[in-house]
């Protein structure tokens, strides 16, 4: 039997010589990735991230919340996105096409838009992330819960750009 | 993914290595203490940290981890004679006691004091519960042994075995960390393995596929909670925790042991899978214990008097599309350790992580090797200790509980997450 077939098809080809044959050609980066500060704090956080590398599928916002025309508190909210450019987005709009997305916060501030950016996504089939930067995370993290598939509890300052880095955003 | 010079960070672990030099901030399993079971018992060769050793112990029952060759002309001890407290090299006779310290060197005069200046590299080797441990840092900043609750606990309460892993230490550890694979590749395990069957949990686990995770930082490492659907109202929670740097423990399920891993490099492409299981407030049953020898569980059938797993990469695992076909395995290959083994194995000896493409879910794993990455820097750049050198970092335990939705695990259940002697692990 020939070499190569003693090698190249078993479990044997787990080897470092073998792995030379993994085939080598640019992977397709992700669908689009969604990044959105909830608050003042974790905008100073994203800004920060989304200047740090040429990102290619990764864009980022801040949220604002308008509250709807019954000006109900705790009712669901309207949620404007801002570019960090300043410019005005809709979210209907920005989750065109996209993968995940990733929201972070400091407070508990943006929970109601957290909701409201979580139920878009669920529709969609858009997987969430939440990260909750700070000390003092209870309150935050049980207003973000419901609506991230993932939380990072607290996060610091390099996992947004590991998270964007990993998922090749 | 993940740039090549940080994966080469995290993968290389020989001396003078970022991740190496971190290794060698702890205490780490070396040896299980059956390996050198007797005083004066056959001396057993060990490679760690890409660090060729001989381990003995001597008349005296003391344990010796030295430099594997021979001061005098570069002999392998493994060929030496154990007796009177030391190892006597099988060429010219120089012999060494447990310190590395040469003692005798017959050729030179009685009288001579030329072997005071001879001496082989050494680390300290002790056991604590079933394991041999060592510290291959500067000796002079040894931290308190080791106080993992498995290895505290009385011998009739634990079980430790161990395997050869031929992949690097990193991709082994990984696959601990990433407890969403549970679902799919083992859960024929959860059904017919004696160590996971009739647990309460296993049907949640079954049942919801699609897990959500808490990733929650902690003195020493991660707690990885995932959480799924129980109860209309409630919510069933396993929670991994991961310590500084390759130890984790799997949630456990019902009244079964609980248990978890050591991941340890030998050289950058094999690693040595440390995997315990006990009761914190109860013996081990016989069936438990023979369970686990037979390769149940997360243990490994070994081939007998080896650590090399009777299913393994030469043999492809033997593979068994027919059992898969028949709904007994999810992969085709048995054991839930082998599955693990075999999947981290094909990657290759070190995955080439620049290929990755990672999701929202694997967060924990981003979360780790980010913790691994910094604190590599940190000892690097300002000699700071890492965390999980602390003993106190070392007291977790993994739960699996049933909560109602509105409440977190890490508030609810910080406690169960911490060892109390005397208390029941949290299980269901
Ligand atoms: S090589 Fe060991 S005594 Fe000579
Ligand atoms: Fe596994």
């Amino acid at each position: 039997m020939s070499g190569w077939t003693a090698q190249g098809n078993t479990a044997q080809a787990a080897s470092a010589a073998e792995l030379r044959y993994r085939m080598s050609y640019p992977l397709v980066p992700s669908r689009g990735v969604r990044v959105v500060a909830l608050d003042s704090g974790a905008e100073m956080v994203v800004r920060k991230v989304a200047a740090s590398s040429t990102w290619n599928m990764a864009r980022f916002y801040s949220a604002e919340t308008i509250l709807n025309s019954h000006g109900i508190h705790g009712a669901p909210v309207e949620v404007v996105l801002h570019g960090l450019d300043g410019a005005v987005e809709s979210l209907n709009d920005e989750l065109v096409d996209v993968d995940s997305t990733i929201m972070v916060a400091t407070s508990d501030f943006g929970s109601e838009a957290a909701a409201t950016i979580g139920a878009a996504c669920s529709v969609r089939g858009i997987m969430t992330a939440g990260l909750v930067h700070g000390e003092d995370t209870e309150h935050t993290v049980s207003a973000l819960r419901p609506y991230a598939q993932v939380l990072l509890v607290p996060a610091d300052d390099g996992d947004l750009e590991a998270i964007l880095t990993a998922m090749r955003a | 993914m993940l740039r090549q010079e940080i994966n080469e960070l995290l993968t290389k672990t020989g001396p003078g290595t970022e991740m190496g030099d971190l290794f060698r901030q702890y205490w780490i399993p070396t040896l299980l203490s059956e390996e050198l079971p007797e005083n004066d018992c056959p001396q057993v060769r060990v490679k760690i940290l890409s660090e060729r050793l001989i381990a003995f112990r001597d008349s005296q029952g003391r344990y010796g981890l030295v430099d594997e060759f021979c001061a005098h002309r570069g002999v392998s001890l493994w060929f030496g004679r154990n007796e009177d407290n030391g190892l006597r090299c099988a060429y010219h006779g120089w012999k060494y006691d447990v310190t590395g310290q040469c003692v005798e060197v017959p050729s030179e005069a009685s009288n001579s004091r030329f072997c005071a200046n001879v001496k082989l590299k050494s680390y300290p080797l002790v056991k604590v519960g079933d394991v041999l441990w060592t510290f291959m840092g500067d000796p002079a900043k040894a931290p308190p042994l080791p106080e993992y609750e498995f290895a505290q606990v009385p011998s009739s309460q634990t079980f430790t075995s161990k395997r050869l892993q031929e992949s690097n230490w990193l991709q082994a550890l990984e696959g601990g960390i990433d407890s969403s694979h549970v679902s799919f590749l083992h859960s024929s395990g959860l059904q017919s393995d004696p160590l996971f069957m009739g647990a309460e949990g296993n049907k949640y686990n079954l049942g919801d596929y699609k897990p959500y995770f808490e990733v929650v930082d902690a003195p020493g490492g991660l707690f990885i909670g995932a959480r799924r659907n129980a109860e209309e109202d409630s919510y069933y929670w396993r929670i991994t925790p991961w310590l500084m740097p390759s130890f984790t423990m799997v949630p456990p399920r019902g009244d079964h042991p609980m248990h978890g891993h050591f991941w340890i490099p030998i050289d950058d492409e094999n690693c040595w899978v440390y995997t315990f299981d006990y009761q914190p407030v109860r013996d081990l049953t016989e069936a438990e214990r023979q369970a686990m020898k037979d390769g149940y569980g997360v243990h490994s059938e070994n081939i007998p008097g080896t650590y090399l797993p009777v299913r393994n990469k030469s043999n492809d695992y033997l593979m068994d599309r027919a059992a898969q076909k028949r709904g007994e395995t999810f992969s085709g290959v048995g054991g839930i350790a082998i599955q693990d083994a075999s999947l981290q194995e094909s990657m290759g000896p070190i995955v080439d992580r620049t290929k990755e493409r990672l999701a929202t879910t694997d967060a924990g794993i981003i979360k780790a090797r980010a913790k691994l990455r910094k604190a590599a820097l940190a000892l690097r750049d300002e000699g700071k200790t890492p965390e999980g050198v602390d003993p106190a970092h070392h007291r977790v335990r993994s739960a699996s509980v049933v909560l109602p939705r509105n409440e977190a695990f890490i508030e609810s259940v910080s406690d169960k997450l911490q060892v109390q002697p005397g208390v029941r692990q949290a299980s269901v």
